[in-house]
């Protein structure tokens, strides 16, 4: 695009045609102050903050809906444009209440910062201001009206950002009101963006209502422990009896995937990590019943039994279970604790696409995985299965966007009229169960298309469709777990012919592509290297059982068969989840380490109550293969890390950690005696220390130390350790994976979880349980009146 | 005659303190005073223990804004905010402090506090005998803090003259 020239305040400033007068102003770093602008979003002009003297105009100019030209002369730093900022702020503050000790905005209200920089000291009004009451629009959501400024972000955000149009404006003029779109309250997917974006406090939080302030906080950013699309959420946390609670969650400094977005999960659902079911002892059976116990009783007896069943009955007689909503550092070493410790490849996890599969299709083809910004980058997208508005709420924002703002053409196939249809280019709706069939289709089997007709959908609209997709050079091609095995081959086929084309598998949960990458099969090693491979991993770990283990059915089988003497399930709820008769393993030693007594944790003989991951620190990877940090914010006492109980297994069974984990390496000098950081200040050298792998990991429980054994065994982790640290997302590439397996497709259990669910975890969790009864309520009550 | 001039000099100098010692005694008499302050007087400016002050109507001035943690420098404010209810109704704004603690270990009584105060809420009493053989008495709660009822409302349980001489509890900074 052409560069144009302009002098703002005598600086000469370039930027490219089309650019906005407040935009290119930031861009030299001048500041121009505004309410209604909000990049990405359509221009309003509605505050007259960002007035500015623009040469040969005879009035002052809004920065904001101004674009550049060339040769334009502007000021922003006259008496008369200080003057136009000033009772600007004296007329919004006419009717805005004083009320900022109580309002849960003060402190990080864009209004206070405006009036304190550019306001005037005092006001010349003297009437009565007009107060209106509060009203509560949801569970999550509290209007003050008479502090609204009517700058309408929360009315584009909610229709232009999240499309779901459920804020209005009613009235003209002075006497505008922002209204929700049920009378006196909200139906929406609850997603908080207009309480994020509301520069005052009138649009307010019913989570973290008169909880505490900003700046009594501390804020540590984190990825969300909710679904697959790893948004970054900024947690505050602040000391109490207990720990530390957590008492917000926020999109603070916006630097994660998600950019501007967190839906509902990222944002409130916080809260299980302080419910009061939750388990601070260990539980251990004792006459039949969970009795509370110390720590060191728990590890002796699980230490004794697991190596009294090794030693009897051999590493097969013992299952493992993993979870999807644990570090890549807690999967990978439980992985290597079952194969090296406890010698078995029995374990498994809850699957919930087939990345084994996408991993044999993408063995030795060049990088081809979408990363989620490609998503919001890529010029055409095809969607097929899953409904991302529900399950992966980022992704859905992500296309939305992408349309919106760079005219991406989206193709959607579905068996449902998914939301999304509204922003695609291309809707075909497909019989249920038709989208492996598709993907036949789409890779040239032209007779697999008799199984997608319907009456909306012919022949010849599919033959279209796939000439149309064939043309889209860089299409992403998303997928759920409806396509699974050699559909996946047939999807990355059809992707390998068009030039660019990436792909982008649909999991469930939180880590679940990480458990999947970190080897949590019975079959596959991390990355997706069969057991039967002599590689690496066997040489680094001392042997490695080579006979393929058991899937988690075949575990309960074996269990009702009185084979497996032992089973240990590290944040797994398999018992609840699939219904399995919790009898079925009234014969094994059972031990299971999670947050809650889930169905699976009364049936144990003992329980470790674990920390969450909010609580503790690792990486995640997100369903793209986006490689983040997960830092430590809450903190329960009582509760350790999966990743610590592993270790202390392993001790107690008498095994030697430095097998285990490859803590005491690295720089063997300078322990940190001759450094020390001041308060506030950054220990500049411990983090470049961290960020080159040489911090010397003194712990058996320093997640890092299996990180670096992570990144130099498992392909496509070596990513910068630097840039992952400074809290950036890494793309992990599946190129160099091994060959995967072929997974029997009825061992995938997607979660079903909708914008309001999110499995265990959302049982807990008050905030989603308010809004779901909430929900129900009210379709209850038009249910009522429709008849 | 120097020696004349040096027994004046003396006479002089003793006759102020003859002088003075049929004067009223102007030091504090404490602790052997009379009274509940046992002879010590105050300027109305002394910062002693801070009282929570309380409206016309006996609700709580306090809103839990944080405004006195965030300016004291010693850090010796924890507050716990909480919403005000129809049924439970404890000060005049939506959120009063559910707890409100100042620790008179770390306190230093320079009245930032009472400067940030939006709401006059905070104010420093007179109450000075705080020491204690153990430092957890120190951490005053919000009930130890408060202003009593006005008169007419009735007096706060805490002021309860029975209590008082029963020994329980300790009543430091009444009164401002």
């Amino acid at each position: 695009m052409a560069e144009v020239n302009i002098t703002v305040d005598g600086k000469k400033v370039t930027a490219p045609a089309g650019t906005l007068l407040i935009e290119a102003c930031k861009g030299a770093g001048i500041e121009v102050p505004s309410f209604c602008y909000y990049p990405n979003l359509s221009l309003q002009g509605a505050c007259r903050m960002c007035l500015v003297k623009i040469e040969k105009m005879p009035k002052l100019q809004t920065a904001c809906t101004t674009v550049i030209s060339e040769g334009m002369s502007v000021t922003t730093d006259t008496e008369e444009v200080h003057q136009a900022r000033k009772s600007m702020v004296e007329m919004l503050l006419g009717n805005h209440p004083l009320d900022c000790p109580v309002c849960d905005a003060g402190g990080e209200c864009e209004l206070q910062d405006m009036t304190f920089s550019y306001g005037a000291a005092e006001s010349k009004y003297i009437d009565a201001k007009n107060h209106k009451e509060e009203q509560q629009w949801s569970p999550v959501v509290y209007f003050d009206r008479p502090r609204c400024i009517l700058c309408y972000r929360c009315v584009r955000v909610c229709g232009e950002g999240m499309d779901v149009w459920a804020l209005g404006v009613q009235n003209r003029g002075v006497s505008s009101i922002i209204a929700p779109n049920q009378d006196d309250h909200l139906e929406c997917e609850e997603c908080g963006m207009c309480i994020d974006i509301c520069p005052v406090g009138a649009l307010t939080s019913g989570a973290y209502r008169y909880k505490t302030r900003p700046w009594e906080m501390k804020h540590v950013g984190t990825t969300c422990t909710h679904c697959a699309d790893g948004c970054k959420t900024t947690l505050g946390v602040r000391r109490c009896d207990t720990g530390m609670e957590i008492v917000r969650g926020d999109n603070r400094d916006k630097s994660g995937i998600n950019g501007d977005f967190l839906c509902i999960k990222g944002r409130y659902a916080f809260d299980f990590a302080h419910h009061e079911e939750r388990l601070t002892q260990p539980l251990i059976r004792k006459d039949g019943r969970l009795t509370p116990a110390t720590w060191e009783e728990a590890f002796e007896l699980i230490g004794k039994r697991f190596a009294e069943v090794r030693g009897k009955h051999g590493g097969q007689a013992i299952g493992v279970v993993g979870s999807t909503r644990t570090t890549n550092e807690d999967n990978y070493l439980l992985q290597k604790f079952a194969r090296v410790v406890l010698g078995t490849n029995n374990i498994d996890h809850h699957r919930t696409a087939d990345f084994p599969a996408l991993a044999a299709a993408l063995s030795g083809k060049p990088e081809m995985t979408a990363s989620m910004r490609d998503v919001f980058h890529a010029p055409a997208m095809l969607l097929i299965g899953n409904n991302p508005t529900e399950q992966h709420p980022l992704l859905a924002w992500q296309m939305r966007n992408n349309v919106r703002l760079h005219r991406a053409r989206l193709y959607v196939v579905n068996s449902q009229p998914i939301k999304l249809r509204r922003q695609a280019a291309s809707f075909s709706q497909i019989p249920a169960g038709g989208e492996g069939k598709l993907a036949a289709f789409l890779a040239g089997d032209d007779s697999a298309v008799d199984a997608l007709l319907n009456e909306k959908t012919t022949r010849d609209s599919c033959i279209a469709l796939r000439e149309k997709l064939r043309g889209e050079a860089n299409l992403v091609i998303i997928f759920g777990s409806e396509i699974r095995g050699n559909n996946i081959t047939s999807v990355v086929k059809f992707a390998s012919a068009i030039p660019g084309a990436k792909v982008l598998c649909l999991a469930d949960y939180a880590n679940s592509r990480g458990a999947a990458d970190m080897g949590l099969y019975p079959d596959l090693l991390p990355g997706y290297h069969r057991v039967t491979d002599a590689g690496k991993f066997h040489e680094e770990w001392g042997g490695v059982p080579e006979a393929r283990g058991l899937t988690f059915p075949e575990m309960v089988e074996s269990a009702k068969a009185g084979a497996l003497r032992a089973c240990y399930l590290v944040g797994a709820n398999p018992i609840g989840r699939f219904g399995i008769d919790p009898y079925a393993f009234s014969h094994s030693f059972v031990v299971v380490q999670d947050m809650f007594l889930t169905e699976t944790a009364v049936m144990a003989d003992v329980v470790l109550p674990a920390a969450n991951a909010y609580e503790k620190s690792g990486t995640f990877t997100n369903t793209c293969g986006d490689l983040q940090l997960v830092k430590k914010a809450g903190e329960v006492t009582g509760t350790k890390s999966d990743f610590e109980m592993i270790v202390r297994i392993a001790d107690a069974m008498g095994f030697d950690l430095r097998k285990l984990v490859p803590f005491g390496r690295g720089a063997h000098f300078d322990m940190g005696q001759s450094r020390g950081a001041q308060s506030g200040e950054a220990d500049r050298h411990a983090v470049w220390l961290q960020a080159q792998g040489l911090e010397p990991q003194m712990s058996p429980f320093d997640p890092m130390a299996i990180l670096d054994e992570i990144q130099r065994l498992v392909p496509g982790y070596d990513v910068s350790r630097m840039n992952l640290l400074a809290g950036n997302e890494q793309h992990t590439t599946l190129a160099g994976s091994g060959t995967g397996a072929l997974q029997n497709p009825e061992l995938i259990v997607p979660a079903q979880d909708d914008l309001f669910s999110s499995g265990t975890l959302g049982r807990y969790s008050r905030t989603l349980n308010s809004v779901i009864e909430n929900h129900h309520k009210e379709s209850a009550e038009t249910d009522v009146a429709a008849d | 005659m120097p020696i004349l001039k040096d027994i004046a000099a003396i006479a002089k100098g003793m006759s102020v303190t003859f002088r003075e010692m049929f004067q009223p005694t102007i030091v504090e008499n404490y602790p052997d005073g009379p009274g509940p302050l046992k002879g010590a007087k105050f300027q109305e400016r002394f910062r002693g223990v801070h009282v929570l002050q309380r409206d016309e109507n006996g609700l709580e001035k306090c809103v839990a804004c944080f405004l006195c943690a965030a300016a004291c420098p010693s850090n010796c404010i924890y507050i716990e905010a909480a919403e005000n209810t129809a049924t439970h109704r404890v000060s005049g704004a939506e959120r009063y402090a559910k707890v409100y603690n100042i620790d008179y270990n770390r306190c230093i009584f320079c009245g930032y506090c009472v400067e940030a105060c939006p709401t006059d809420a905070i104010t420093h009493g007179h109450g000075f005998e705080i020491a204690s053989f153990n430092a957890s008495n120190l951490v005053y709660r919000k009930e130890q803090m408060l202003a009593p009822m006005p008169a007419h409302m009735g007096a706060n349980a805490i002021f309860n003259r029975a209590e008082v001489e029963a020994g329980t509890p300790a009543l430091p900074g009444q009164g401002s």
